[in-house]
């Protein structure tokens, strides 16, 4: 665990660069794949480009909308850069919107998109595994297993690591395909539905997992769905669209 | 890898939705979907570790007697400018909430402090809630201290709801947490 590196007097967020670093690699990525699925790659950065701005202020905005009494009581506190004072949800809402209209506007074929922006998905949550490791969130259940780790009071399951690895993973199974044809969208429902197993295996070893019905965890239960969902899609999208996209 | 296609998918969909299935069921019998409360570490869902320590005013204050409390746990120190910073927010949020219940537990890293100075930032913003000396380091060490300020919301059972690492906390930040701990008040 290293949630801080001290040099100085001055403490670096281990966690928040692993994740820029992180966005930064996999939008890389992806704009080396962007050609293949003729999209312009100046036009997918700035796809993103628009979609985390769009995520930081919807954040911050969702958040004001919920909370409205503390900020009124302390109008400064708008331009905190303080974490948690962002809504996470209300993030990935206006992200999505964004990068939505974004993409309208400069005629972004969706399911193309998605694709294209596949390894940059697979890399940044490999990358949100390994921030986890340095912060100790998201950590394992107590095992005696060789490669336990020592973490919170114990030996645990090095959770945030067999997320990190199995998003390498993911990444190196799709990574052979950019030279395949593949259906629209393919790509992309693929990376959702290993994802999904890769949670669903992994919070069985997580501690602290919530669990609403009986000893189900939450989070399983959601990924099952979101698999399901993946499944479904590869299907429909193989139904509504013979068309592939061309060989390089 | 070989991709799935509208042709091929059925049978190994099903297989893979059967047996995922199959795991989430097994796994549910597995520990982990209880926290660990009953252990004591520094980290959010866990019981925050216990300490006894001295006050500038010579009173003795122990965390887990505050137990059924509202607290706020800050270390901090006179030389680090976002502690200074978050102060004069945490002091009027004390004094708006203190009749509630809540508390806050300003720990001083003493060890790599000059007391005299800590005491002098003390009376200069006339900070009301008690200001604890760690002289030797122990508290810090077993809040894993890295970097200042941290602030440790604690809600009263003596569960940790929130770790925030550096600073300065804004104040709209620190009213949410603490009218978040104080609804959690039986």
């Amino acid at each position: 665990m290293l949630p801080y590196l001290n040099l100085f007097r001055l403490a670096i967020p281990v966690p928040a660069i692993t994740i820029l670093i992180g966005i930064s690699v996999g939008l890389s990525l992806a704009e080396r794949f962007a050609p293949r699925y003729k999209i312009n790659p100046d036009l997918l950065y700035n796809l993103v480009f628009n979609a985390l701005i769009g995520g930081i202020i919807g954040a911050r905005l969702f958040y004001v909308l919920l909370y409205p009494q503390a900020f009124i009581e302390s109008p400064a506190s708008l331009i905190s850069l303080n974490f948690g004072l962002f809504d996470l949800w209300g993030g990935i809402l206006s992200a999505l919107l964004v990068g939505i209209v974004y993409g309208q506007r400069k005629q972004f074929d969706l399911l193309l998109t998605l694709d294209a922006l596949t390894p940059a998905f697979a890399v940044f949550s490999a990358a949100l595994g390994i921030a986890n490791l340095a912060s100790g969130k998201a950590y394992g259940v107590p095992t005696d297993l060789p490669w336990a780790v020592p973490l919170w009071n114990g030996m645990r399951h090095p959770t945030q690591a067999y997320h990190a690895i199995l998003a390498f993973l993911i990444l190196w199974m799709l990574w052979p395909t950019r030279h395949e044809k593949t259906i629209p969208g393919s790509l992309f429902l693929h990376f959702v539905g290993l994802s999904s197993l890769a949670v669903l295996f992994i919070e069985a070893f997580r501690d602290n997992s919530i669990a609403t019905i009986s000893t189900l965890r939450d989070v399983q239960l959601a990924a099952w769905l979101v698999l399901a969902g993946a499944l479904w899609g590869i299907s429909r999208l193989g139904a509504e669209n013979q068309n592939t996209t061309p060989n390089p | 890898m070989q991709l799935l296609t509208p042709k091929n998918i059925r049978l190994p969909g099903l297989i893979v939705l059967a047996a995922s299935g199959l795991w989430i069921a097994l796994s549910a019998s597995l520990p982990g979907t209880s926290a660990s409360l009953s252990l004591p570490a520094p980290q959010a869902g866990f019981i925050a570790p216990d300490f006894t320590l001295t006050s500038l005013d010579g009173d003795s204050y122990t965390l887990s007697e505050l137990r059924g409390k509202p607290i706020l746990v800050n270390l901090w120190a006179s030389w680090c400018g976002p502690c200074r910073q978050e102060m004069p927010a945490m002091q009027a949020l004390y004094e708006e909430f203190h009749p509630e219940g809540f508390e806050i537990l300003a720990v001083n890293a003493a060890n790599q402090d000059n007391i005299p100075a800590a005491a002098a930032f003390v009376e200069e913003l006339g900070l009301s809630f008690p200001i604890l000396l760690d002289l030797d380091g122990e508290v810090s060490r077993m809040y894993q201290l890295r970097a200042l300020p941290s602030s440790f919301f604690i809600n009263p059972d003596g569960s940790i709801a929130e770790v925030v690492i550096g600073g300065p906390m804004a104040e709209a930040l620190l009213r949410t947490r603490i009218e978040k701990l104080i609804a959690r008040l039986p």
